[in-house]
Order: structure tokens, then sequence, then C-alpha cells
């Protein structure tokens, strides 16, 4: 959910990745973390297998910069593809703002695209949202492998409710910044849009005529105008970064889209295993948050170090931790006099607890 | 505008007003002072830090935000097999700084970590304290009416920018 924070002048959001494994989330997620300004992007932290498998999650905050006075950040996360980690993809989508899903263009995967696609839309609903109102896009990535399934038949599959899509080939980085800006536009208008029916509450009037369900729709991906079924945006959605070295590659079938044959592509197999040096540097940047354990005997340690004089602690102490209102509304109240024991035995019994806490 | 709709509007975003979050480091500020802990973090269960108060942490708060949200969010699945809800205390314990999550109401998080100079204990006594008054204060949060509204122009500024910074 965005959370606003008027006193800090911050607006975070949370963006999400989704698709089936292998699809490239989180190639997409490197990218942009290789190429964003360093002032504008946070640490990858990605939690992954020994295999370079998304096991939880890779994260990434974003700093799009001061807009309209707010300091706007997206925080942005992968799930897990393989069908086997539901139960993560669906703590992963909590409080989703945005998804940008990754389809595999590759010639076999049209049914772990529809799996993944129906699996996204069912876990929204558990948290009680639809695709059809939740701002996202879509990425037909992997455009350069051969036999790559036509835009026009992943369209018609997967883009039931007609929102903006883009093409990629996420491992050479073409299409990365397109998608993910056509994104956080829609976010931030339906983050707007949002706001501007924000002072409705239960008792109050709504002047605005918001209504959370259509409003979001006009802002999101319902209306944006999308572009008709296998009318994906070509090579202007091309993001031909300077940095992408395009691999001497195979040529291309007649399937494979025009941008990609322009842009430079990479070898079949190559984009097919998409687990690069780039991510296992980034799991290893991840390491150190792993192995922070200790043993049981650490534990006693550090229970059993000197606690704090008693003579240091200050006398507002004893009355912070009495929780005298409560013992005192339990107890109904009835007289001066056992109101005033109870405060009395909650006061010594904090003092007490404070003092025994302290000595372990 | 029915009860349901509000409710999903005040589910669909959290807004922070200055006095809000006056009244949250006073309470975190008292609490660090009496448990002697080094930071106290508040984070939103989606991952968002909400303030934090105390020492720095060496990392990236918004990184220590993200994945504190995700191991809570991870021992959900596991106490739904042992039969309940969900654990209201998590601890993990390092050689040097040790960390306790406990949740704050419905949706929130207070991370907090210490080193030698406190105990388990002590922490674990104060921060129970601590999340019950926590708790009220983000209750009246998100009950109350809250105007949101942002400039005018905030989409077309971010898009603006978007442009430039990509």
């Amino acid at each position: 959910m965005v959370q606003i924070n008027f006193a800090q002048k911050q607006i975070n959001a949370k963006v999400v990745y989704y698709g089936p494994g292998m699809s490239g989330k989180t190639t997409n997620l490197e990218v942009v973390h290789q190429r964003a300004p360093d002032n504008n992007r946070g640490e990858l932290t990605s939690i992954s297998t020994d295999g370079d498998r998304t096991l939880f999650f890779d994260y990434m905050p974003l700093d799009l910069g001061t807009i309209a006075g707010m300091k706007t950040c997206f925080q942005m996360y992968t799930v897990p593809g393989q069908v086997y980690y539901n139960s993560t993809r669906k703590l992963v989508l909590q409080g989703v703002d945005g998804v940008i899903f990754v389809a595999d263009s590759g010639p076999d995967a049209m049914e772990a695209n529809l799996e993944s696609i129906r699996n996204l839309e069912e876990n929204l609903n558990e948290y009680g949202k639809s695709l059809k109102t939740l701002p996202h896009v879509i990425q037909y990535n992997k455009r350069d492998l051969p036999g790559a399934l036509p835009v026009d038949e992943l369209d018609k599959a997967l883009n039931t409710f007609g929102t903006t899509t883009f093409e990629g080939v996420a491992a050479t980085g073409q299409g990365v910044f397109p998608t993910l800006k056509g994104l956080a536009a829609l976010v931030l208008k339906h983050i707007q849009t949002e706001c501007a029916g924000g002072s409705s509450r239960p008792g109050a009037t709504n002047t605005t005529g918001f209504h959370p369900a259509s409003q979001a729709q006009a802002s999101g991906a319902g209306t944006v105008s999308a572009p008709p079924v296998g009318g994906a945006p070509t090579k202007s959605n091309l993001d031909l970064h300077p940095a992408a070295t395009p691999a001497p590659a195979p040529a291309p079938t007649g399937a494979v889209a025009p941008q990609a044959q322009s842009g430079g592509t990479a070898p079949a197999a190559a984009a097919a295993t998409q687990p690069s040096a780039a991510r296992r540097a980034a799991t290893a940047k991840a390491a150190p948050t792993k192995p922070a354990k200790a043993s049981p005997s650490k534990l006693m340690q550090t229970q059993g170090n000197p606690a704090p004089a008693p003579s240091t602690r200050p006398a507002q102490r004893t009355r912070t931790t009495a929780p005298a209102p409560q013992i005192r509304r339990g107890q109904g109240g009835s007289g001066a006099k056992t109101a005033a024991f109870v405060v009395a035995a909650a006061t010594v019994g904090a003092v007490i607890a404070h003092f025994v806490l302290s000595a372990l | 505008m029915t009860t349901q709709d509000d409710a999903r509007l005040r589910e669909d975003r959290l807004v922070f007003y200055e006095a809000d979050m006056e009244q949250l480091h006073t309470e975190l500020d008292g609490f660090l002072e009496l448990s002697k802990s080094r930071c106290a973090m508040l984070i939103d269960r989606d991952g968002h830090m909400v303030t934090r108060r105390g020492e720095a942490v060496e990392s990236s708060s918004e990184s220590i935000s993200a994945l504190i949200a995700g191991s809570f969010a991870a021992t959900k699945e596991m106490a739904r097999l042992l039969g309940e809800p969900e654990f209201a205390v998590m601890f993990h314990q390092g050689q040097r700084d040790s960390i306790q999550l406990q949740l704050v109401g419905e949706r929130t998080l207070l991370a907090v970590v210490f080193d030698e100079r406190t105990n388990l204990g002590l922490v674990r006594f104060y921060s129970q304290e601590a999340t019950v008054r926590l708790g009220e204060t983000f209750a009246r949060i998100a009950s109350e009416v809250r105007d949101s509204s942002l400039s005018d122009d905030f989409s077309s500024a971010g898009a603006a920018a978007l442009d430039d910074l990509f």
C-alpha cells in the first residue's frame, strides 16, 4: 500500500516484477540497478538459492527524486517464478501498488505464462485486489529467441485487461526502462487520483465523488490508452542503451520482432539461462545477512551480561512502566482506596520486574 | 460511499502527519532510554519504513525494512501450521547485535536492535508496553479523517522526473 508521510515529505510505493520462472524478472531488476544513477538506487538484495534462483525475493529501493515536493521512492521486488513457491509469491504481493508482468516469449512458454498470470490474479484476489484495477504493464521478454511467440498471440492470451505492453530483451537491457517508466507513470497517476478522494471517511460526505473501484480503474490499467491487440509498442519501446553490448547471435527466425533484430540479440541459450555474474555478485552481497545466527551459548552470554546499575534509572521509569490505567479499568474503579492500592501494587510490581530483569 | 469502500481506502494507504511522527518519536525515544537498545524502527508490514530512532544501523534501512517485513511474513505460514494465526514476536541473535521484531497493531512491526549494553528480557519487557501505546497511535491514525491530497501536477511532474532519471 502507498505510504504517504507528510512529516518527512515522502511517498513510498511497492512495485513487484511477476512472471513465470526464468522469464527475466531478476534480470530486469539487475539492469535497473546497474544503470540507475548512484544517487537514486539502493542496494540490490537477493535471497536466492545456490543455483541463483530466487528463493524469496530480490529487492531494490529506487528513489525517483522529489516530485511536486514529495520525495518519491519505489520499493522494487521480484518474486520466485517456480510454481511451488506460490506462498512466497503471495507474501511479496502484500501491499503491492503496481505489477510488471514479465512474460517469456519462448516458443514453449505460453502455458507457463498463462499459469503465472492466472496465479497472479488469484493471489491479488486474496488481498482484495485485481489486475482489473491495479496498475500493471506486461513485458514480452526474450524477443530475441529463435521461434519467439508472436506478440499478437501473447497479447491475445495474456493481456486480458488491455494494458500497455512492451517488448524486451532484458539480458541486453532492451525494453527494461521503458517498461519501468510505463508502470511508474501508471502508479503515480493512480496515487494522485486515489489521494484526491482521500478525505472521505465513515460518516463523511464524499464530496469528490470518488469511488475506489471505479476511480482506480479510471486511473490505472483499465483505461490506459492501450494499444489494440497485436499493436504493442515496438521500436519506441526499446531501450537501446549504449551500454548494452550486442552479442553475436544466430540469425533470428522470422517470428522475431523487428526491434530485436535491430537492437542486438543475444544467443538464445544465453537468454534462456539468465543467471549472470551480476546476479551472483548481488547474491554474494546479500550473503552476509544470512549467517547472522548465534549459538545458544551466546544467548546465555548476552542474557548474563551485567545489568545497568539500578541507581542509573530515572524515577520517571517507574511511572512509565506501570500499567496502572489498564489495571484500574480492569478492577472496575469501585473506590478511591482500591484504585490507589492497585496503582501502588502495579508500580511496585513494575519496579521489581525491572530489577529482576536487569539483574539477569 | 459504503463502509466497505472506506475500509478499503484506508487499507490502500497510510498517511502520516507531523504530529503523528512526533508522538511516535516520543514513544520510541522513551522506549530506547528504558531498554537501553541501540535502535528502534517502525516498519509497515509491506516493507516500508515508517520511522527510525536511535543509532543508525550500518546497512541501508530500506533494505533492512524489506527483509524484516519479509521474514516476519514468512513465519506466518509456520504459525498457521501450528494452529496460530501468526507469531507476534521474533528474535534473532547475532554475535554483536541482536534484533527483536514485534507486531504492533494490525500492520506495523517494531524492530529493536540492541547489543551487550542490555539484555533480551529488558528489551522484551519494555517493548511489550511500548507496542500497546504504539498500537493505539496507529489505530487512531488509521481511523482518522486524513487529507492526503497531493499537488495537482504530481503525476505529470513524476513523468518528467522519470524522463530525466532514465
